[in-house]
């Protein structure tokens, strides 16, 4: 039995992992440190080779750590009891091809310690849910990618686990898969459920998670709730003239002023602060010619700070 | 470590096993040979039954044991290739669990083959006329398993160090070169320098003796030979276990650490 330490689901310090021997070592993951905690939905992403999936083989027991600690549900990763709770969807996965739908969920939810009658019941909805409903007797040769990466959303959903760990949430499905995925995920994290997902679609990060973790070059970037994160990558541009004598209220002064000839444009990033900067303005008499909002998108950002880790020497 | 998820894994190599027909296709042939045999018509009676059994039974020895050999041999490195073994390590179960599933599945669907091989055999005995040494050949079958074993762990073994050509190749090697190192070492031991006779020593504790386990010689000229005692199947049985819990304990040791 493992020890058990705190109550975050995940919790990942210092972690350090290296591939070869010799001159061929490689560090993939450079002394990351973060936790997800009990109902969050967190989003991990990176560019290819950042380093995440191999995290996440570390916090499935699949590759061991050079130093630092990956602990899940409070025992050490890797361990039988730190699986216990956890539906795991690989990156890349094939399933059985000489199975049927049906056996390879009963393997799975068997191994999970599911009973046979827990199994009967539960196959049916849950192939309903991932939309392979009544393909529970088809060889899984004849799937396609997509029902692969479906009948792989429905293996790590079997037991009902009290958290998900996704390497590349929706790789291999169509629109409408992910669009399907994306309610069963809401669903689950409605309910309660632990997400944490590696995607590169930084979209459906952004719409599902709570936090999202950056990392580059196997370490964090930025780690930070997604409103607090979008918050200043969303502008407002206010233009006007100012009245002679024009005093910059308190509230507009913290922001972006330029002055360009008769005119002035403030660039504003706080959403909360914008009406107070508004009504500030509107109150010394300036005249506004144009309001405009800017939206930055987690994608821009995300480029924008690999590229300025890039930039670093 | 609880029965029941290794007979889950094993109950998965076993559908494998039935599903991909290749069992069947090695009893077909090997059924064909054994067909080929009867069809022999330069002995009499007698010498024909001696000689259905004798090659009868080597057939059977020698599929069964490359059976064991390649279903062995690629169950975990097809894991690794097809990456079927993530979802499957991601559940609770322990990597040794696992193992023994996998083991426990490659025995069972040996058993099942060499029950086939079984079934054809005793339909050419019944069809030539040919006595059954029960007792004898119930000894023979079970130190065949016995000898599948030790096969099956070597296999598992080696699949932790090498690729699945070189692992079919050197359990292939190893069932020829162990089932007759010790004839041929009865033939050039005295005529060997004492260093030679230190290696040759060596080599026979060293190197399980496939031989030993072998009665077909025996089931063959069954009127010569009484079956063999219990302390004899006893001290065999441990002979052969021995070196399967040693190649399944390295096989073990080294998955346990082996990343995915």
């Amino acid at each position: 039995m493992s020890e058990q330490h705190g109550a975050s689901v995940i919790e990942v310090e210092n972690l350090v992992v290296e591939y070869g021997k010799g001159a061929r070592r490689h560090r993939a993951v450079d002394g990351i440190t973060f936790a997800v905690q009990p109902g969050e939905c967190v989003g991990f992403i990176g560019a290819n080779g950042a380093g995440k999936s191999t995290t996440m083989k570390t916090l499935m027991g699949f590759i061991f750590p050079t130093s630092g600690t990956a602990r899940v549900f409070g025992h050490k990763a890797g361990t039988v009891e730190s699986r216990r709770r956890i539906g795991y969807l690989p990156e890349v996965a094939l399933y059985y091809p000489f199975m049927k739908a049906r056996e390879l969920l009963e393997l799975y939810g068997g191994l999970s310690g599911l009973s046979r009658a827990q199994l009967r019941a539960r196959i049916p909805a849950l192939l309903e849910k991932v939309g392979l409903g009544g393909k529970e007797n088809v060889l899984l040769r004849q799937f396609s990618k997509g029902m692969q990466q479906r009948l792989g959303i429905a293996q790590s959903l079997i037991a009902e686990p009290d958290a998900l760990i996704f390497d590349e949430l929706s790789s291999g499905l169509d629109p409408l898969g992910r669009y399907d995925l994306r309610q069963v995920l809401l669903e689950l994290k409605n309910s309660g459920t632990t997400i944490f997902f590696s995607s590169h679609e930084l979209s459906e990060v952004e719409s599902l998670c709570d936090r999202i973790v950056m990392i580059h070059k196997g370490r964090v970037l930025k780690q930070a709730p997604v409103s607090e994160l979008m918050k200043p990558l969303n502008q407002f541009e206010v233009v006007f003239v100012p009245p002679a004598g024009f005093e910059v209220p308190e509230s507009a002064a913290r922001h972006d002023l330029r002055q360009d000839g008769e005119m002035c444009r403030l660039l504003v990033n706080d959403i909360d602060g914008y009406p107070r900067v508004l009504s500030d303005l509107t109150a010394r008499g300036v005249e506004i010619r144009r309001t405009a909002s800017r939206t930055v998108s987690l994608e821009d950002y995300f480029i924008e700070l690999v590229r300025e880790a890039e930039a670093k020497p | 470590m609880k029965p029941y998820p290794v007979w889950l894994i094993a109950k998965s190599v076993l559908l494998e096993a039935v599903r991909r027909r290749e069992i069947y296709a090695i009893v077909l042939v090997a059924t064909l040979l054994i067909g080929a045999v009867m069809t022999v018509d330069f002995f009499e009676l007698e010498g024909l039954t001696k000689f259905y059994r004798e090659v009868a039974l080597k057939i059977m020895s020698v599929a069964t044991a490359l059976t064991v050999i390649v279903l062995a041999a690629r169950q975990l490195p097809r894991e690794f290739e097809t990456r079927t073994i993530y979802p499957l390590m991601a559940k609770p179960i322990s990597r040794f669990a696992f193992l023994c599933g996998k083991l426990l599945g490659v025995m069972i669907a040996a058993a099942f083959c060499f029950g086939l091989f079984m079934v054809v055999y005793l339909c050419g005995a019944a069809y030539l006329g040919s006595s059954v040494p029960w007792a004898l050949f119930a000894q023979y079958i079970y130190l065949q398993i016995v000898m599948l074993l030790i096969l099956a762990t070597l296999s598992f073994w080696l699949s932790m160090l090498l690729n699945l050509d070189a692992v079919i190749t050197i359990g292939a090697i190893f069932y020829v070169f162990a089932a007759t190192f010790t004839t041929l070492t009865t033939y050039i031991y005295d005529f060997t320098t004492p260093i030679g006779q230190f290696l040759i020593r060596v080599v026979i504790y060293a190197v399980p003796q496939l031989t030993l386990l072998d009665l077909s010689e025996k089931a063959v000229h069954a009127q010569a030979w009484a079956p063999l005692r219990f302390a004899t199947m006893a001290q065999l049985t441990l002979y052969g276990l021995f070196f399967s819990a040693l190649y399944f304990s390295l096989a073990a040791i080294w998955f346990r650490r082996k990343p995915l």
